[in-house]
């Protein structure tokens, strides 16, 4: 039955081609719709509306910012249903199968003891920290961004779990407080949003940020203050994960 | 500060949800409270924006301030406007509803799940006012994450039907993100009323064709059309009591919204391949009904009937989509506004009777009546509703998708709806009269009190239920009126 | 024949990639008995999408649209919007991913197994026992 499935689609895959592919343009051609509407205003304009010459960047925290909120809210989301969804835990524990435990016996030294740890924090991690800082201001004008960055601050997290001991933490923020943390991030992005309609003009219109200063700047202020918020926001969800999958405690709604 | 309405009624719900952790951290209630206060100022808020409406004609936002199609915009039709006010309200009511049913001991996990319930909301909000294609996914995929989570919060059976509704609804979000890059592939752009002018140019007939292909079979999963509908009923049954309404009552319109946007907006009556694409709906609305309504009277659990009704219930929404005039299209969307408060009523009451008497077995149901009037009676007025009994909502809606099937003669679709009320009464007969007439059973309460059958925030939801199904009800040429100011410009 | 061959694949040959991808991703979907490859199955179909939407940012003579200088010609850029979706379509896809990996870690916890047919049995037997307990009470 699942076999006949299969086939069936894979014909369909084949066959579907010689019908559906004259709709799509060609690759690269510079005259096909999607080349020449829109992005054509996207790519002239980027750099005189938004002052950023990285356009991908004026696209997404700026032509399209509203697409870019709800995306961070996702990666918040994701971070709370997976604290939610592991909050409970069985009443009785499955015991592991035994070719699992083997595998722990043979792992040799937890990673804890094989990584000097003094050159993991001290050299390694100042680093990361100041490239993810130099993503998250410099994502406007060249390559980069809130997302990276995020990333970024939430690997080193991970290094920090990875190297010391579980039960002394360097940094001990609790899931649901790490979860609180990242909410803030996009709230800092739907605020940003709130201060322009305060300055009187529509939502996230960067130019009535009520600040003296020319809209060009303006603009770059808008852009770096999602970003910030972005950064949070990805770097706590990371950090919430994290944690969640690390201390799984009791599973006991199980009254259905 | 009043032009920018439409925005802040999705805003505000989503800032207190990513406040409400933080909020609990603080003080147990706190975040609670500031989500019940956001629901109910975007439930006002979208009340005075019918109101623009009503009276300014169609209100066009542009976020950013970038003109139509190069930033995102919220296009509020007159249309929009009244299920945003329906939507929301329903949105408060759970919410309140939800904080009966926490887990007392851990007050971050109610936090959470009430963070869950809001976001879920401002998904709702938001795919049913924006006019941007792109941005519809991004809400879709909110309203759904968080869907999974308040399914799987329901003990282990729902974990399980939460995963598999999650394989299936991105299998639908991938193939709606996939109908919408072959658009774009064709027109290059993203924003509706764009596109459809695009399109109205012509010779784009083969790339409508298969992204039709894909946005028929997602949207059908995500709204729980008949022969997609397989993950339905034991999500529907096994997640979380508190905001079971909001997932059976308001997420499955949403998308039903988005597919009628799709194929009377975007594509148009004039697309040469619209006949066969609403003749495949009939088919399958046809057989929803017959189906959902069939498998309803097989069940116990009161949790499934209702779950296999709702099969049943968006067939019929999807009839009045096939039929195609705008008197039919009136009746599908009204019976849409209906069926909010008649399934989130009659989870409400399931909610209740479970919160009191700790069961979901309708056999064990036996006079309950005289427990608990107030419920008894959205029970009841709710279960009429649904069989089409006058002067209920469900017998209007009913009423303008059978003169819109007359007027295009489409006699068998009268037949067949006909045929599934009279299935409908079948089982909601035998709910009654497990209510009101069967022996009295021996319940053990679970929550005492001298002067109220139920605490004040489960009341509150099953009275406005109650009044909205009457209400819609007799004022249906009203609300039918305000409906047509679109429905006009866009049915056969 | 063979030039036509050659002008399908230069021209749209790409598309076809991408259409297999994603009947893999379907495929593996309806096939597999796994939980685990399901959900594997599912980002492979997430990916085809990606790339679909990547193949129409193409441009010919275009580099990656950062501006080198303040005489911006539209021609000179690949086309940027379809980039910016599709930063949204993986962070969705990674959200979903990491919900469904918490939800098999619970269903592994409950029921000791994450293949379909198992589950399907031990859910059976699980509501048979609730109804024999049910009928003591």
């Amino acid at each position: 039955m699942r076999k006949t499935i299969t086939v069936i689609l894979l014909i369909i895959s084949v066959l579907v081609p010689f019908m559906a592919f004259d709709v799509l343009p060609v690759i690269g051609d510079p005259q096909s719709a999607p080349n020449t509407h829109v992005s054509d205003y996207y790519i002239e304009n980027a750099i005189e509306e938004c002052n950023s010459p990285n356009m991908v960047t004026a696209v997404i925290v700026d032509y399209r910012a509203f697409d870019t909120m709800f995306e961070t809210t996702v990666m918040f989301l994701a971070g709370l249903s997976v604290v939610i969804i592991l909050a409970n835990k069985p009443k009785r524990r499955i015991p592991a199968h035994s070719s699992l435990r083997r595998m722990k016996d043979a792992g040799g030294r937890p990673i804890y003891k094989t990584v000097n740890k003094d050159v993991m924090i001290s050299v390694i991690e100042p680093v990361i920290l100041i490239y993810a800082i130099y993503v998250l201001f410099h994502g406007e004008v060249s390559l980069g961004g809130g997302f990276q960055a995020g990333a970024l601050i939430g690997m080193t997290y991970l290094l920090d779990i990875m190297v010391v001991k579980r039960d002394r933490p360097i940094f001990d923020i609790p899931k649901a407080r790490a979860a609180a943390i990242a909410g803030f991030g996009p709230l800092i992005y739907a605020l940003t949003g709130i201060v322009t309609i305060l300055g009187g003009g529509l939502y996230l219109e960067y130019n009535k940020i009520p600040l003296p200063i020319h809209h060009a700047e303006l603009h770059s202020i808008g852009i770096t203050a999602v970003e910030i918020g972005v950064t949070i926001g990805v770097a706590g969800t990371i950090i919430t994960i994290l944690n969640a999958l690390m201390e799984r405690i009791s599973f006991d709604d199980d009254n259905d | 500060m009043i032009e920018n309405i439409p925005v802040l009624i999705v805003l505000l719900p989503l800032c207190s949800a990513l406040l409400c952790l933080a909020l609990t951290a603080v003080s147990r209630n706190l975040g609670i409270f500031a989500v019940k206060l956001s629901c109910l100022a975007s439930f006002v808020l979208s009340c005075i924006q019918l109101q623009m409406v009503v009276t300014g004609g169609t209100i066009h936002y542009a976020i950013g301030n970038y003109a139509a199609p190069y930033g995102i915009e919220f296009v509020i039709d007159s249309l929009n406007a009244v299920l945003l006010v329906c939507f929301s309200l329903m949105g408060f009511l759970t919410i309140l509803f939800a904080e009966n049913f926490g887990n007392e001991k851990r007050p971050m996990l109610v936090g959470a799940a009430c963070a869950e319930t809001a976001l879920l909301i401002t998904g709702i909000l938001g795919m049913t006012s924006t006019g941007d294609v792109f941005n519809l996914y991004v809400f879709l995929e909110i309203t759904s994450l968080s869907a999974y989570c308040l399914i799987s919060l329901g003990g282990s059976r729902g974990v399980v039907s939460a995963y598999r509704y999650m394989l299936v609804g991105t299998v639908a979000a991938t193939l709606y993100l996939l109908g919408i890059g072959v658009l774009y592939s064709v027109t290059g752009t993203l924003n509706m009323g764009d596109m459809r002018e695009i399109l109205d140019q012509g010779g784009y007939d083969g790339a409508m064709l298969t992204a039709m292909c894909f946005l028929i079979p997602a949207f059908g999963i995500k709204m729980a059309l008949f022969p997609f509908h397989g993950w339905q009923p034991s999500a529907y049954t096994h997640a979380e009591p508190g905001s079971r309404p909001l997932i059976t009552g308001v997420m499955g319109k949403v998308p039903a919204l988005a597919m009628f946007r799709f194929v009377y907006c975007i594509y148009g009556t004039d697309f040469r391949f619209v006949r066969i694409g609403l003749i495949l709906l009939g088919i399958f609305s046809v057989f929803g009904m017959l189906y959902g309504s069939l498998m309803a009277m097989g069940q116990t659990d009161i949790r499934k009937i209702l779950a296999y009704s709702s099969v049943a219930q968006m067939g019929y929404i999807s009839l009045g989509f096939a039929i195609g005039t705008p008197i039919a299209l009136a009746g599908a969307f009204l019976h849409m506004l209906g069926h909010v408060f008649m399934k989130g009523g009659l989870f409400f009451c399931t909610g209740a009777i479970r919160y009191k008497f700790g069961t979901v077995d309708i056999n064990e149901f036996g006079r309950i009546y005289k427990k608990m009037p107030l419920t008894c009676g959205l029970l009841t007025a709710a279960a009429l509703s649904m069989i089409g009994i006058p002067p209920t909502a469900g017998f209007f809606s009913k009423w303008y998708l059978a003169l819109g099937a007359a007027g295009q003669h489409e006699w068998i679709y009268i037949i067949i709806l006909v045929i599934s009320s009279l299935l409908n009464a079948v089982y909601f007969f035998r709910l009654i009269e497990k209510v009101f007439i069967r022996q009295s059973s021996e319940l053990r309460t679970r929550w005492e009190s001298e002067v109220l059958e139920l605490p004040l925030t489960i009341i509150i939801p099953v009275v406005i239920c109650f009044i909205a199904i009457f209400g819609l009800g007799l004022f249906n040429v009203r609300i039918v009126d305000i409906l047509l100011m679109t429905l006009e410009g866009v049915g056969l | 024949m063979m030039t036509m061959i050659n002008t399908f694949l230069a021209t749209k040959g790409i598309y076809f990639l991408t259409l297999v991808l994603l009947a893999l991703g379907v495929a593996g979907i309806i096939v597999c008995n796994n939980y685990m490859k399901k959900l594997i199955c599912m980002n492979v179909m997430q990916v085809a999408v990606i790339f679909f939407f990547l193949c129409l940012g193409q441009k010919s003579p275009g580099t990656i649209p950062v501006a080198m200088d303040t005489a911006v010609k539209a021609s000179q850029y690949i086309n940027p919007l379809p980039h910016g979706l599709m930063l949204t379509a993986i962070v969705v896809s990674l959200g979903t991913t990491g919900v469904g990996l918490s939800l098999l870690l619970r269903i592994r916890e409950k029921y000791g197994t994450i293949e379909e047919d198992d589950l399907i049995r031990r859910e059976d037997l699980m509501t048979r026992k609730n109804k024999d307990g049910g009928d003591r009470k």
